[in-house]
């Protein structure tokens, strides 16, 4: 088997076109599964009463089960529940009519919300508990306390794993084909079909990954260089 | 006045305060003394309730709440009249001396930004870093931390400000710095409680002096009458144990 050079660049070409589809698709799931791991850590870090159970078997439940496995359930479950849901409200609305990549961005974040929020809460935990007492001493609330004292503090420890997790749903958001969403590495496949070229093609969307995830961390490096300004130690 | 009636705290099954009473009038410096494990920062914490009390009464002037069935709204009005000097220091670590001044005023007191930072720019020149207000608490001595501390609780204006061994954790040669800030604002008229193992300090700077152990306070006093005449026996041990000669730290 030779290598066709030539076409590893046609293929290349190909594949710009997917990319806004797996940016989307990665985007939605890390901001949703940002804030989804935002309200569990600090939801577990504080034994919020219900919720604390509640999350702690999200994230069990979650982590213990594949990525893929998520995307099918939803992909199948959601519908079935859509459906019911609307006819009993008499809604008229068709689950037919939710876009694929809507199973796709649902179920991705819920998996990114459970990863992220283990990675908050490792954040939180890192924080010195006499921050929240200071920010008490002065009269803080507890939402002040944490929003602006502790979580400003937390988010800068995090930072090296949530991109570690912005890189994995990157990656990940690949399975999305299995819901006929086309994303790169779809697309890859769907170029070589005609003529059976599939290596050139997964080379050159091994590339454009390469490339987004060294983007990732480019982005990782400068924004940890701003927000982690205060740990410079001077003199003491 | 400060009125603190009947307080006590346990741990679990073990009794850390029992039934404490003590009073602080206006303006006066209260030095707590005692040996580790005597229950005086705890007592402390008990004051602005980052500890919570297992029972009693704390009062502030016209403010008064139940220790022991606090409302989120007492604890939040309690918080708002005290201040406090950590032994650690506790700077906000992200923000620099002239914000962990100013996160108050803003936040808390709602004091508009430009009015908040001229106010913390004088105290922090008050406590002698009128060059430090950009510094990030990693950029400044442990001397030099403390007073951003000192500031911080001195801008709230409380009724009290609590100092839990605000120069344990601090190198010999900066202790200096800082007891001779806390010296100056007493001097001002600022209602303190000051726990300490500065003995020379409490001597000089105190109104009054509380002596604690094993949870209770043993005696009370002057500083010269507690100093020179103590009646407890339990007192005249400890404080021959500490003086002055013999005042090392390891």
């Amino acid at each position: 088997m030779k290598i066709d050079v030539t076409f590893i660049w046609t293929a290349f070409v190909h594949l710009l076109s997917a990319i806004p589809t797996t940016l989307l698709i990665t985007a939605v799931s890390v901001t949703a599964g940002f804030i989804i791991g935002l309200i569990g850590a600090v939801v577990r870090i504080y034994k919020v009463p219900v919720l604390s159970q509640i999350a702690t078997a999200y994230v069990t439940f979650i982590r213990g089960t594949p990525m893929l496995t998520h995307l099918l359930l939803i992909y199948f479950g959601l519908p079935v529940i859509v459906d019911a849901v609307s006819a009993a409200l008499g809604l008229g609305f068709k689950s037919s009519s939710i876009p694929m990549i809507g199973f796709a961005f649902i179920s991705f974040s819920i998996t990114a919300g459970a990863y992220m929020s283990e990675v908050i809460r490792s954040g939180l935990l890192a924080v010195n508990r006499g921050q929240l007492e200071a920010a008490y001493s002065i009269g803080m609330t507890t939402p002040q306390a944490l929003r602006r004292i502790v979580l400003p503090q937390a988010l800068a420890v995090s930072l090296p794993n949530l991109s570690n997790s912005v890189i994995g749903m990157l990656h990940g958001s690949t399975l999305a084909f299995t819901v006929s969403v086309v994303d790169i590495n779809a697309k890859a496949q769907i170029v070589a079909s005609t003529n059976w070229k599939f290596f050139e093609a997964y080379l050159a969307a091994a590339a454009i990954f390469w490339g987004l995830t060294l983007l990732i961390e480019r982005l990782t490096a400068l924004l940890e260089k701003r927000i982690n300004l205060y740990n410079r130690g001077g003199v003491a | 006045m400060i009125k603190l009636t009947n307080i006590s705290k346990s741990f679990g099954r073990n009794p850390v305060l029992k039934s404490i009473d003590l009073t602080v009038n206006k303006g006066e410096v209260v030095v707590i003394l005692g040996p580790s494990g005597s229950g005086k920062t705890t007592l402390l914490r008990c004051v602005n309730y980052l500890e919570k009390p297992s029972g009693g009464e704390i009062a502030i002037g016209d403010f008064r709440m139940n220790a022991e069935h606090a409302a989120k709204k007492d604890i939040h009005a309690l918080r708002q009249k005290t201040a406090m000097v950590f032994q650690q220091y506790n700077l906000f670590k992200h923000k620099t001396a002239i914000e962990n001044v100013m996160e108050g005023l803003v936040i808390v007191k709602k004091i508009p930004k430009d009015e908040a930072r001229k106010r913390s720019a004088a105290l922090l020149e008050k406590v002698g870093l009128a060059g430090k207000l950009d510094a990030y608490p990693s950029q400044l001595s442990g001397g030099q931390q403390q007073r951003v501390g000192i500031a911080r609780a001195l801008a709230l204006e409380p009724e009290v400000i609590l100092f839990d061994e605000p120069t344990s954790a601090l190198d010999p040669e900066l202790v200096g710095e800082v007891l001779e800030v806390i010296r100056k604002i007493a001097k001002e008229g600022i209602t303190m409680i000051v726990v300490t193992h500065e003995m020379g300090f409490a001597r000089d700077v105190a109104n009054h002096v509380v002596f604690m152990d094993g949870g209770v306070i043993v005696e009370e006093g002057p500083p010269a009458e507690l100093f020179n005449h103590p009646r407890e026996e339990r007192t005249k041990q400890f404080l021959k144990r500490i003086t002055p000669e013999l005042n090392y730290s390891i």
